[in-house]
């Protein structure tokens, strides 16, 4: 795996104006992402890794440009993907494919598997029948359906939730993209058919070396999964570094406070604990600091409260947003 | 005398492919002040556990056979008028979809005044809201909350709001399923946190239900695992956990990935979980189970002792 990027975020911004009520006040502005940016590099697995609400999926959706960035970049190869129109666009949309939450939702009940799988090529005016179909068999077999004979002409609705999942991976694979993002594709599934996705992806990348964003709520599937997670809370990019080194050393307060959410039996018993989150929020008259200062308890009134901290970097490619590491670095 | 004991208990649905065995000759006891967790994958007949328990089956289920004893008294012989006076009162379930449990139109005060109320009608309105408000301030809601509408309040607030109502009338038992499913780590963290706390206030029992192995190890002393409708597995959650018996419990335990420890493979379960409307003869594992042996196909499996109060269903163990 090279350092060479097949994404660049560079500032991105997205805010989603809310109506106002019917009469009286006006709307106000929900900043769903705040000049965030990162890099992914060939063949890795990236994670996006942040609660509900926290502007994870806005992410996904405009790097494969369902929505516009009001600010901001984005480059996919070296080339700038907003505003792209015409013949580029359809190229673009041939390089970037996304797997859905919820394969409840995300197939079609009225087309057979081989209609799914196989409409991506007829758009992209790829092959003729008999070659579509050769290649929806060979994609079907390498997500784990198969024989693929079973499953070309059945409906979604005799397909567990597993293998629904399976299909959107065949899906998306089957225009050969050179990025995917796959986002919180085992939400809806059980553990032991979640594993089974998981290993899917990582088939993707090992054999195909597919580059991928994984996003997701799980530090746990984070770090089983990617090579590289981004933490996001509210908008703002927390820390970004190594999957490993951010899991099992994390810098930011709020990286610790997600890590001491997870239940602590078993597995995770002798876990460590780092009580960084306040047990009642502080009151905050304006959004001027940290997006985590109302929650921080290693907080500094006048500097976290004041300001926002940048993404710095703390040794290489370990990347975080705090106060807080910047002096611990200094002394 | 234990406070519940569940006597060889099968449940059904009638569907419109047939009769679907959702679970089969489960039992279990709960004494006062205990923890119990099942886990398990969807379909395996964990929440159709709890809705037996509560009287509570939608109409095309119903018990097949066995006992559900609550406090000596067999609850599946009561008449409905009898279910309703424990149901509640004694115990409680705190329900799957804490923004569906509420009701939308009515402020989240008066609706957990009104269901005082109802159970006991002697009390009057203004004791009833006061009831409300300590039950408010138990669970970490705000008083000045008490009059907003249920879209006003966040997940976990909603999700509080509805262990304060499962709480109104003074249970014994609570029965918890999936109650922390929908919503955030940091917010699972803190309702788990406060169910353990009032647990401990109240010396409440509890079954707790999930398909996360690790939220019910972290709140139960005892687990059960179920597969396909079947309690596989039984046992202090150390034993369950560390020297796990069933096929099915390993590979569950291997499936899930963790944040700490050495980062291992997962190895997903092959297959998928049986049809429960035909399910098959002998072990219910046995297509997807590792290492299955020659008679697992054909002989039912029987429970085998492994240690003290550590039992499973399976015949290689």
């Amino acid at each position: 795996m090279g350092n060479e990027s097949v994404l660049e975020i560079k500032d991105v911004s997205k805010i989603y104006k809310t109506k106002g009520a019917f009469f009286g006040s006006k709307g106000k502005d929900v900043t769903a992402l705040n000049r965030i940016s990162f890099d992914i590099f060939k063949g890795e697995i990236f994670g996006l890794v942040g609660e509900s609400g926290s502007g994870k999926t806005t992410a996904g959706r405009l790097i494969v440009s369902l929505e516009e960035a009001n600010s901001g970049e984005i480059f996919l190869d070296g080339s700038e993907i907003i505003g792209l129109r015409g013949r580029k666009r359809k190229e673009f949309r041939r390089k970037v494919q996304m797997i859905f939450q919820d394969p409840y939702q995300s197939l079609n009940p009225q087309r057979s598997i081989y209609d799914t799988v196989s409409e991506p090529l007829k758009i992209h005016g790829m092959g003729n029948a008999s070659t579509r179909k050769d290649l929806a068999r060979e994609t079907l077999q390498s997500v784990g359906l198969s024989p693929p004979d079973d499953f070309l002409f059945r409906y979604p609705h005799r397909l567990s939730g597993g293998q629904r999942q399976r299909v959107a991976i065949a899906r998306a694979m089957i225009l050969n993209p050179t990025f995917v993002i796959a986002d919180e594709p085992t939400s809806m599934l059980d553990a032991s058919i979640s594993a089974q996705i998981f290993n899917i992806l990582l088939d993707m990348r090992n054999r195909l070396g597919v580059t991928q964003m994984f996003i997701t709520h799980s530090l746990a599937a984070a770090r089983y999964l990617c090579d590289r997670v981004a933490v996001i809370y509210r908008g703002n990019l927390m820390e970004v570094g190594p999957a490993e080194e951010v899991i099992s050393n994390p810098k930011h307060p709020y990286t610790q406070a997600l890590l001491d959410a997870v239940p602590k039996f078993g597995h995770d018993r002798d876990a460590r604990r780092y009580g960084s989150l306040l047990t009642k929020d502080r009151d905050v008259e304006e959004d001027a600091g940290c997006a985590f200062f109302p929650r921080c308890a290693a907080a500094d009134e006048d500097r976290c409260g004041g300001k926002q901290p940048g993404l710095s970097p703390l040794n290489d490619g370990h990347l975080v947003a705090c106060f807080r590491t910047e002096v611990t670095k200094v002394s | 005398m234990a406070m519940l004991e569940v006597e060889n208990v099968s449940i059904g649905y009638n569907t419109k492919k047939g009769y679907l065995k959702a679970v089969e000759r489960v039992s279990f006891t709960l004494e006062e002040g205990a923890s119990l967790g099942f886990v398990g994958e969807s379909g395996c007949g964990k929440t159709t556990i709890g809705m037996a328990l509560m009287g509570l089956l939608p109409p095309n289920g119903s018990v097949r056979e066995g006992r559900i004893l609550f406090e000596g008294k067999n609850t599946l012989k009561m008449s409905d008028e009898e279910i309703r006076k424990i149901r509640w009162r004694k115990m409680a379930m705190i329900f799957q979809a804490a923004m569906n449990a509420l009701n939308p139109v009515q402020r989240v005060g008066n609706q957990i005044a009104e269901a005082i109320l109802v159970h006991d009608p002697s009390i009057g309105k203004e004791e009833a809201m006061g009831q409300v408000e300590a039950l408010f301030e138990l669970v970490g809601i705000p008083l000045d909350r008490l009059r907003d509408y249920p879209h006003q309040y966040s997940g976990g607030m909603k999700q509080r709001a509805v262990i304060a109502m499962s709480l109104a009338c003074h249970p014994k038992l609570i029965i918890a399923d999936e109650p922390t499913t929908a919503l955030d780590v940091i917010v699972q963290a803190q309702i788990l946190g406060e169910i353990k706390d009032l647990q401990k206030e109240f010396n409440l029992s509890i079954i707790f239900i999930s398909h996360d192995i690790s939220i019910v190890a972290d709140m139960c002393k005892d687990i059960g695992v179920m597969y396909a409708g079947q309690l596989v597995e039984f046992g202090p959650r150390e034993k369950v956990f560390e020297s796990p018996a069933h096929p099915y419990t390993k590979a569950l335990l291997s499936s899930f990935p963790t944040v700490t420890g050495e980062k291992s493979d997962l190895i997903p379960i092959p297959g998928e979980t049986p049809n429960l409307v035909i399910p098959p003869s002998g072990c219910r594992f046995c297509d997807r189970c590792s290492g299955p042996g020659s008679t697992c196909k054909i002989e039912t499996p029987d429970w085998v002792e492994i240690g003290p109060g550590h039992k499973t269903l399976c015949c290689r163990c």
